[in-house]
């Protein structure tokens, strides 16, 4: 927690206006609805029901408008295009964030409408206004039906979409969430029935939508909330057939650390640097889909991804692969412990990576499908004139991508505003990454301005003591670092964010950091970071801190 | 592909079912009603619905003093407490029995169906159960916390 809740939702100006507008118009539906209940006349008859119905009305509507705007935050496609343009207005990363918002409230407005619904039947059945049983109405008339399964299928799907159970079983969540299409099917056809009406009996016509609007009087908010559901089905349609295009898997490549790098080329496939795509190989799995960061560069003639054998699904398709994990483990250990490192040690290169190649590999490789690609905050590194980017542990993978075209567009000349990388890689036990700091390497040599990348690599592990004495021995006036092979040297422990973003601010301020840039124009500094959350918010608050006229630092975090 | 760990599944919508058996206990007592007076009831207007006479012991026990209401509202309790759990129960061995809650659960279901606002709890109270029997054959156990837990080397 850290902060309390009341300082997190309403000293933070952003969440403050959020929460405003959000729940203002939640509530003020609600008594838009209330109010147009209790003032129409024709529905007098159901008013004698007095304030639970006004209540059901109210919360009614206020469900249409959060039903409307659930499934717009998992328009992904839609979302990738608006982005750039409104990335200002929302924070367009945050869309699972929002989804689970407007899914707690639905919870709350469910429960009052439901409440409300069980004593208007209550009293419809006792005062007899319309002559039925209570239960005719609930579980014979749609509105009734569709309720019901829609409160049982929200308790299906939130419960399986707790993070604790989807971190566990994600295919429970996965699963269990297509739900979903049932809820929508429930949603629309909730109030159909001619449920609230100045009639006896419900006036039914012919022709679609199958009532008649004179007698049948409800807020017909089916006509808006169907648009998202309709959108989002054809891009769910559309994301299918994107996927079926022609996707070839061309090369495995197994990297010392254990990691798989897997070459596909698509050639409809188009992305920037730093997004993410879906991956799904039916052989393994017909229906799942596994999200993995874009390693390659646009500029790469392939879309590669690297994968760890860390999960079943990855286990399983190491070894349908055939890189099963004893050959990985084996090799994961000769990392760790860095063995190919001293034998390569003159050469200053790192292990190099096996190929598994196609034509000896039997069966051969397995057919894969694509998915994307999707929107990161990293897209928008150029606009900045320095980038600080952060990666934490496997949060690495994102600049791989990115540092790739950077490296790309320095070839072209091409940088943008962007004058300046600080790169930061904090981690656990580096020489587990092996494909990453290989990239490093490359990306390091072909630096001619040698001011232009800057790589801090900390390490968080504990070190032993034969560790800490070869470091010592081996490390002190070699031209590579003894752990990372790299120019630069590792650090231990953890960075101190503040004091790190104080110095760039001082820095840039004194004009040594950008030679020749102009002091009067606001130096845009961005941040990208990429791990866990923890990190993320003591990183953001140091951006805060050391932002002032003439440096602004600006914080973007990505999700998995 | 993961495995899904069942009590951890049913927890959660067991306290959905215990805290909706208790919301709708209370309506339940605002606004009293055998769920099944429908059976052999007539229907008058006015008057409502009047049931069978042959149901009377449930018209006593729910309407006329709603005791059923007053049982599942404590049961609900019950459950939140062993759920959530109240921090006194916690790593107790009660805390830790899957099949004590099977069978509260069993009974919050049979109380909770007898009156109108309690169905939905009943229903939801009964699929928490059949999760946590089948958690119970899987052979799960809700695992002692460790005492070693939370050292400053975490991070």
């Amino acid at each position: 927690m850290g902060e309390s809740w009341f300082r997190s939702e309403f000293l933070n100006p952003r969440r403050l206006v959020f929460n405003v507008i959000f729940y203002g118009i939640q509530f003020a539906l609600f008594a838009l609805g209330w109010y147009l209940q209790v003032t129409n006349k024709k529905l007098a008859a159901l008013n004698a029901l007095t304030w639970s119905v006004w209540t059901s009305r109210g919360a009614g509507l206020t469900l249409a408008f959060d039903a409307g705007l659930l499934l717009v935050p998992m328009l992904r496609n839609v979302i990738r295009v608006v982005r750039p343009k409104l990335a200002w207005l929302f924070p367009a990363d945050e869309n699972v964030w929002f989804h689970r918002q407007v899914a707690y409230s639905m919870a709350f407005w469910a429960m009052v409408h439901t409440t409300a619904h069980y004593v208007n039947f209550f009293n419809v059945e006792r005062t007899q206004v319309r002559a039925e049983y209570a239960l005719q109405i609930h579980y014979t008339q749609p509105g009734g039906i569709t309720g019901h399964f829609m409160l049982l299928i929200m308790v299906l799907m939130y419960a399986t979409a707790h993070h604790k159970i989807r971190n566990q079983c994600f295919e429970a969540f996965w699963y269990t969430h297509h739900l979903a299409f049932f809820f929508f099917i429930g949603l629309y056809t909730h109030a159909t029935g001619c449920f609230v009406r100045d009639s006896t009996d419900p006036d039914y016509i012919s022709t679609f939508p199958f009532y008649s609007t004179q007698h049948c009087l409800g807020y017909e908010s089916w006509r808006f909330t169907i648009w998202p559901g309709i959108l989002y089905f054809g891009e769910r349609m559309y994301r299918e057939y994107r996927a079926r295009r022609a996707t070839r898997l061309s090369k495995v490549l197994v990297h010392p650390s254990g990691a798989m790098e897997l070459r596909i080329i698509k050639p409809s496939f188009k992305y920037s640097a730093g997004q993410w795509l879906f991956i799904q190989v039916p052989e393994i799995s017909r229906w799942q889909w596994h999200p993995f960061t874009i390693t390659s560069a646009p500029e790469d003639p392939y879309v590669s991804v690297h994968i760890r054998q860390a999960g079943d699904w990855t286990h399983a398709l190491g070894e349908r692969l055939g890189c099963g994990p004893s050959i990985v483990a084996a090799m994961t250990k000769a990392a760790m412990k860095g063995v190919e490192k001293n034998e390569n040690e003159y050469g200053g290169t790192r292990g190099e990576y096996v190929e598994l190649d196609s034509v000896t590999l039997s069966p051969a490789l397995p057919h894969v499908r694509i998915d994307g690609p999707y929107g990161a905050p990293a897209e928008d590194v150029f606009d900045n004139e320095v980038a600080v980017l952060i990666g934490a542990g496997i949060g690495v993978t994102p600049f791989a991508s990115i540092l790739k075209h950077i490296w790309y567009r320095q070839k072209k000349g091409s940088l943008g505003a962007l004058r300046r990388v600080e790169f930061f890689w904090v981690c656990r036990d580096a020489p587990s990454f092996g494909w990453f700091q290989t990239l490093l390497q490359e990306v390091e040599e072909a630096q001619v301005d040698p001011n232009f990348l800057h790589i801090n690599i900390y390490l968080t592990q504990k070190i032993c003591d034969d560790m800490l004495w070869n470091l010592a021995v081996n490390g002190a006036g070699a031209e590579y670092d003894p752990l990372t092979l790299l120019r630069t040297r590792t650090m231990f422990g953890r960075p101190d964010w503040k004091s790190i973003y104080r110095r760039i601010r001082e820095a840039i301020e004194i004009g040594q950091y950008l030679p020749g840039s102009n002091a009067q124009l606001t130096t845009k500094v961005g941040t990208y970071f990429c791990g866990p959350g923890v990190l993320a918010k003591g990183i953001k608050a140091a951006t805060v801190m050391h932002s002032n006229k003439t440096v602004t630092f600006t914080f973007a975090k990505e999700h998995f | 592909m993961g495995k899904l760990i069942w009590h951890d599944l049913s927890r959660y919508i067991s306290l959905t079912a215990s805290i909706y058996a208790v919301w709708a206990s209370f309506w339940g007592i605002l606004f009293r009603k055998f769920f099944w007076d429908f059976i052999g009831g007539v229907l008058r207007a006015p008057g409502g619905l009047q049931p069978s006479p042959k149901v009377a012991i449930f018209i006593t026990i729910i309407v006329k003093f709603p005791l059923i209401q007053i049982i599942t509202m404590v049961l609900g309790f019950i459950i939140i407490a062993l759920e959530y759990p109240l921090p006194v129960l916690k790593g107790t061995a009660l805390h830790r029995s899957i099949a004590l809650r099977v069978v509260l659960l069993i009974q919050l279901s049979s109380v909770a169906v007898l009156f109108y606002q309690g169905t939905n709890a009943a229903l939801w109270s009964l699929i928490a159960a059949t999760f946590y029997i089948r958690a119970l054959t899987l052979g799960e156990r809700m695992e002692e916390p460790k005492k070693d837990k939370g050292q400053v080397e975490e991070a």
